[in-house]
């Protein structure tokens, strides 16, 4: 009962700040002086790939602590992380892809960064895969929490990617070694993304808390099929 | 296409593809949830014969 009621207020708040970006990335945010408006896709798309980064680092954690201690829970934690992870990562794609046309002149180049995001994404859908294709439930849960811990180790390589070679992709925004992000993004500029960001976080969440309850729930009932009683 | 045409495209995509997730996903727990709680009943229902 009270993680129902925790559940409603991280969502009443994700819808708050969700619209509440909405505001400042389509209203207040002024348009960037090179890029003109097609840069507020930056409000959507900084968050997508850094809400997907820590998706596939709580896969990583789940993962690991599954192969070591084999409970059920830290699978299914995993598991549902994969799956809004992958989310988040095609909806990154599909941001980047729309914003590469008008400033790079093409829907998609196979750039370093670019191509390491792709290659991120058939990873994890990868691992969801695994779950459905391998019969022994156990087996298929040991499979993807390998496959989970390789895929994570994509992620340094594509936030070091625009350092390492010469890419289409711009260096980063935020997460630099160099610059504190008010030393990089103008203040009104900072405050929209700030905004989304946390919205994209809550509504993160706010899905894991359902698909965390859902795969529980799933649990029970495959355990109460299984001994035809009530646990 | 001009510039606020990418930018609702890619808003568009994004929030209707986060709702749509939202919404099966609470369509997928309420089908389970229905589906443990007549696992339990009929369990009772054993029990109490």
């Amino acid at each position: 009962m009270q993680k129902g009621k925790g559940r409603r207020i991280l969502g009443g708040l994700a819808l708050l700040f969700v619209l509440l970006g909405l505001y400042f990335g389509l209203i207040v945010a002024p348009p960037d002086g090179y890029q003109g408006e097609v840069q507020r896709i930056m409000y959507l798309h900084i968050p997508s790939i850094l809400t997907a980064y820590l998706s596939f680092f709580i896969v990583f954690v789940g993962s690991c602590l599954f192969l070591w201690k084999r409970e059920k829970r830290d699978d299914i934690l995993a598991y549902s992380a994969a799956e809004i992870g992958v989310l988040f990562t095609g909806l990154t794609i599909i941001e980047g892809s729309i914003w590469g046309k008008p400033t790079w002149g093409v829907w998609w180049t196979w750039d370093a960064r670019l191509t390491l995001t792709a290659i991120l994404f058939l990873i994890f859908v990868g691992y969801l895969m695994l779950r459905s294709l391998i019969e022994d439930e156990d087996r298929g849960a040991v499979c993807s929490a390998v496959l989970g811990i390789i895929g994570f180790l994509d992620i340094p390589l594509i936030h070091m990617s625009v350092y390492w070679w010469r890419t289409l992709h711009q260096p980063p925004s935020i997460l630099r070694p160099d610059k504190m992000p008010w030393e990089n993004v103008h203040p009104s500029m900072l405050i929209a993304l700030s905004i989304n960001f946390v919205a994209i976080i809550l509504l993160y969440f706010y899905l894991l808390s359902l698909r965390l309850r859902l795969g529980e729930t799933e649990e029970e009932v495959k355990t109460l099929k299984l001994y035809g009683g009530v646990s | 296409m001009s510039p606020w045409g990418f930018v609702f495209l890619a808003y568009g995509i994004v929030w209707a593809a986060l709702l749509l997730y939202l919404f099966r996903l609470k369509r997928r727990l309420h089908k389970v949830e229905v589906e443990l709680s007549d696992l339990r009943s009929s369990g009772d229902l054993k029990r109490d014969a």
